[in-house]
């Protein structure tokens, strides 16, 4: 670290701090210019300078319309639909982990629905969600973004569950604990770092899925995306609006974010137990 | 009563792979009996079958007078001490100790009185509030031992508690595991790769090959008359010496080394070695066999050094025979006046009377008089 006092570390940490400052100009400067957009009268969506004037008018229209309703339906499908597939996730994840189920074979093929392109899916769950009278319902759409969710949070659990010594299962039978208990009491609560970290992945994926939403939602169901979307009309985009709207839509991610940093973080830590 | 048998007890994998092959062991009531061996001898996949965790292919296992085979760990009344310890990493020291009793449905009351009582017969007390991660590597091994303790169990597993502790600590364990097993008159069962563990803590080793077990003894008496050379090898390190040698009908008996290096074998040992004569043996020589000072019936040897271990409390020498360099070199144990340099000759002398010969062929032991320490 001394070598960097020097006047050729100083040039160094110039060079350095410019790339990075423009790095985080790269990621910044569109949700900057977003938030500015979502802040300023209509008007001036296009017009020059930092912050022309302040006006809520874009969140005024935003929550006259119908995108409150769309929040709410965005909460209840990522949130539902996570914990519709976490009990799943983790106990295929744990059998596949801990027992090595179905073998190799049966884990990849676990994965492998999740290689195929989304617009492939789309129609044939539009077809069984018809049949079933769920389009144009929220239980629907859980439905499917759990589905579609499933294997890639089996995934994520199955890791967790590897990074927790088998150690711990047999100290617990010998303790007197059932196979059942020692799942329950001892590796699940240890597991719960990584089920929070599956969690808000999951939620975020449903959160942002637009095709699926589109195709099975009306306007009553509508998600977030979706209405966005629609603000798009034959007199042209409303940008002020659509920006209010993303940055509203961002907020919960940015605190998932939050959650999943400190709880991968925590996930991590396992070496505690040696 | 919890006397422990094994009864051509085996492991076999899927993959066709032998963990364990037909152990049968004897363990009395109140034994502590270690178990021996390198990584991959079998000695922890035995110590789980004991305790349930790892399924029995074929062979019967008793704990007290009971056919526990087919039973479930928590039907076996055993606790098991793991070398990383399993501390369960989301509860305290207090709910650590607690959950065995907890799981048998003992009164909150009582188990609070008996973790108590476990916390301060192992030092635990101040830290009973705690997480596992906030202790260390000494107090988690208390903990795991406190858990299986307050149990009051039939008999111990210990899965190489020691292993992960550092030298000193491991010491302190050693000596207090000892004062545990007279206190409370248990059975237990050690598994060790650690040769000072397996002679000062045991009443008995059993020590594991490949699955296979090799011998069982007390600790002196499997270290004085090994039956093959692995556990020659195994029980001691440095470990013996072996030069091959053949056994020859010259003044009686000897042990023909080299061209012209002949050394006699004891008298009163002809007897039970002359019908070896003419065969090929490796002669099994302790380190600690060959001495500075010459003495009737040691036989002289002059040793070319090219190392030294100088440990303190003695001298570690390796160095070749100058009569027969093509020997496999030779450890000698001398003591901590000696530090000879690199490439002097030493004078010195060997006693062939604890000296053992081993078929070369089987590596067996080929028998000789016992020799018996004195108090």
């Amino acid at each position: 670290m001394s070598g960097m006092a020097g006047p050729a570390g100083r040039g160094g940490q110039v060079a350095l701090h410019l790339g990075l400052i423009l790095a985080c100009a790269a990621i910044l400067l569109p949700i900057l210019w977003v938030t500015r957009v979502a802040v300023v009268p209509a008007s001036m969506s296009y017009s020059p300078g930092v912050l022309p004037d302040l006006s809520s008018e874009n969140f005024d229209a935003l929550f006259s319309g119908r995108f409150p309703r769309s929040y709410l339906n965005s909460l209840l499908v990522a949130g539902g639909s996570v914990m519709l597939a976490m009990p799943f996730a983790v106990t295929l994840g744990y059998a596949f982990a801990r027992f090595g189920t179905g073998g190799p074979g049966a884990r990849f093929a676990v994965l492998a629905t999740q290689m195929l392109p989304p617009v492939a899916l789309v129609l044939p769950a539009f077809a069984i969600l018809r049949t079933a009278g769920l389009t144009d319902n929220l239980a629907g759409l859980i439905l499917v973004y759990a589905t579609l969710n499933l294997p890639f949070l089996t995934w994520i659990m199955m890791g967790f569950f590897k990074g927790i010594p088998v150690e711990l299962e047999w100290a617990a039978l010998s303790d007197g604990a059932t196979a059942w208990q020692a799942f329950r009491i001892v590796v699940l609560p240890t597991a719960l770092p990584g089920m929070a970290a599956a969690g808000v992945l999951g939620f975020i994926l449903s959160w942002n899925e637009f095709l699926f939403a589109l195709v099975l939602s009306g306007p009553r169901t509508a998600t977030i995306p979706v209405a966005l979307a629609g603000l798009q009309t034959s007199n042209g985009v409303e940008i002020g609006t659509v920006a209010a709207g993303v940055v509203l839509a961002v907020l919960p991610l940015i605190v998932a974010s939050r959650f999943i940093q400190r709880f991968i973080v925590e996930g991590l830590t396992f070496g505690a137990v040696k | 009563m919890a006397r422990i048998t094994l009864d051509k007890v085996s492991r076999l994998y899927g993959s066709g792979s032998v963990g364990v092959h037909e152990v049968s062991l004897d363990v009395a009531d109140g034994e502590f009996l270690i178990l021996l061996g390198p990584s991959g001898c079998g000695k922890s996949t035995t110590l789980r079958m004991i305790a349930g965790l790892e399924e029995t292919t074929s062979g019967r296992i008793h704990i007290g007078g009971r056919d526990v085979t087919d039973l479930r760990p928590r039907d076996r009344n055993l606790a098991v001490v793991f070398q990383s310890y399993a501390l369960y990493p989301t509860m305290t020291v207090r709910a650590n100790i607690g959950f065995g009793l907890k799981m048998r449905g003992m009164p909150t009351a009582e188990i609070a009185q008996r973790v108590d009582q476990a916390a301060h017969l192992l030092g635990l007390f101040p830290y009973l509030d705690r997480k596992p991660a906030a202790l260390s590597g000494g107090q988690r091994q208390r903990v795991a031992l406190g858990r299986a303790i307050v149990r009051e169990p039939e008999a111990f597993l210990l899965d190489e508690p020691l292993s992960n502790l550092d030298a000193q600590l491991r010491a302190e364990m050693r000596a207090e595991l000892v004062r545990l097993h007279r206190s409370l008159g248990r059975t237990i069962l050690h598994v060790t790769h650690d040769q000072v563990e397996a002679m000062t803590m045991g009443d008995r080793i059993c020590i594991l090959r490949g699955g296979r077990v090799e011998q069982v003894g007390a600790p002196l008496e499997v270290y004085a008359n090994p039956s093959n050379m692995f556990v020659a090898r195994f029980l001691a390190s440095p470990p013996m010496n072996f030069l091959p040698a053949r056994l020859v009908a010259v003044d009686g008996l000897s042990l023909d080394l080299a061209p012209g290096l002949l050394w006699p074998v004891p008298a009163t040992h002809l007897a039970a070695w002359a019908g070896h004569a003419g065969s090929a043996v490796m002669l099994g020589l302790r380190p600690e066999d060959v001495h500075s000072q010459g003495a009737p019936g040691r036989i002289p040897l002059d040793l070319q050094v090219t190392a030294v271990e100088a440990l303190g409390p003695e001298t570690i020498v390796t160095g070749f025979l100058s009569a027969a360099p093509g020997l496999p070199p030779l450890r000698v144990r001398l003591g901590r006046g000696r530090l000879p340099l690199l490439g002097q000759t030493l004078d010195l002398h060997a006693d062939l009377l604890p000296a053992h010969l081993f078929d070369r062929v089987t590596e067996a032991v080929i028998p000789r008089p016992r020799l018996d320490a004195t108090p």
